[in-house]
């Protein structure tokens, strides 16, 4: 079934509703029609006036796999994950984690502010906070451990304990890894200083973050997919937050000093 | 970046020794590659690996599965702190199987 599928097999949407509003922003992917947008706007408004995180099973005629729909309340606006599986299923053998897996890790990500998805003004805005310590371009494998030295030196500056730095240069290497792979293959990393953290913005412009490019098969190298290197990201780091589009990604990530 | 030096033998050990990131698939394959030669298996050892990520765990488990499909089965020893720190969290063993890991 699954190999039958053209379509995305599996995707992640995000949408933005802002009070008052009629309609839903994408953030990333597309409104499609098989989510009518009042629905969301009347399910974003319930969630905002509840003040609680929600989340739905939703159904599709041919898909045996509920999709999930959650509404995550922030403030004066809610952000909308919708999680497509379109009947995929992880095969037997498969050795990469599953990407429903990965897209339910993001999706919590998100519902509890751990991951902020932005859109082109509020990342715009974001990137350019604090002072900026350190900027290079990535352009080539080499270049991983040129980051990750560098990223050392800012952090033992900085005062970052043993284990958070190990664990800061972690995601940055997977971050650049990402942008290397899938990416476009370069891209820029500036490292800024705010007053409670260490920023570090790694941006290209690639093609945007694209969920399809986790199933493909481990290449020649055995590269893993990416969403190991998100889970790192996630698990380790003191918030980040994305940005991503056909004009490229961008992700911040925030290492608080205290 | 990846060294690695090989102790031979009928189960040779491959030293590693560095940094194994996107960049350390030739040099850990070719490495391997050599120490198999008429070897029944070959170890790898891990205590000199400063730093790995997820597409240096990558890299090993996807050697790791060709190998034993192969019939020549690696084994993964002395892993240092931050190698252990990130096959717990990517759950490595599960992937490849508690025999890769005989300590």
């Amino acid at each position: 079934m699954a190999e039958e599928t053209t379509a995305t097999p599996v995707s992640l949407q995000v949408y933005r509703y802002r009070a008052g509003s009629d309609r839903v922003e994408a953030l990333i992917g597309a409104l499609g029609p098989e989510l009518p947008e009042e629905d969301l706007v009347a399910h974003a408004d319930e969630a905002l006036k509840r003040e609680t995180f929600m989340c739905y099973a939703v159904s599709q005629a041919d898909d045996f796999v509920a999709d999930e729909l959650c509404f995550v309340p922030q403030g004066d606006r809610c952000d909308i994950l919708s999680i497509r599986t379109n009947g995929w299923e992880r095969h037997h053998g498969d050795h990469r984690r599953s990407l429903v897996e990965i897209l339910n890790n993001i999706a919590a990500a998100v519902a509890c502010n751990k991951l902020r998805i932005l859109d082109g003004e509020e990342v715009a805005r974001e990137a350019e906070e604090g002072r900026p310590l350190v900027e290079f371009a990535i352009a080539d494998t080499p270049d991983l451990q040129r980051a990750r030295e560098s990223v050392d030196e800012v952090l033992r500056q900085a005062g970052i304990d043993d284990i958070n730095r190990q664990r800061t240069i972690l995601c940055i290497s997977e971050a650049v890894t990402n942008m290397l792979l899938h990416g476009g293959g370069r891209g820029d990393m500036t490292v800024r200083r705010l007053p409670d953290r260490v920023r570090f913005v790694v941006a290209d412009r690639g093609p945007g973050l694209n969920f399809l490019n986790w199933l493909e098969p481990p290449s020649q190298s055995g590269q893993a997919s990416m969403g190991y290197g998100y889970k790192i990201i996630l698990d380790y780091l003191d918030a980040v937050a994305l940005h991503t589009g056909p004009r490229g990604t961008t992700l911040l990530l925030d290492r608080t000093t205290n | 970046m990846l060294r690695t030096s090989i102790a031979p033998g009928p189960a040779p050990t491959v030293y590693l020794a560095g940094e194994m990131d996107l960049d350390c698939a030739d040099a850990l394959r070719e490495a391997v590659t050599e120490a198999a030669r008429g070897a029944q298996m070959v170890a790898l050892d891990f205590a000199d690996v400063a730093f790995i990520d997820s597409s240096g765990t990558g890299i090993f488990v996807r050697l790791t599965l060709d190998m034993k499909s192969q019939g020549t089965p690696l084994v993964a020893r002395n892993l240092s702190a931050p190698v252990r720190g990130v096959f717990d969290m990517l759950r490595v063993r599960e992937l490849v199987g508690d025999e890769v890991f005989p300590d």
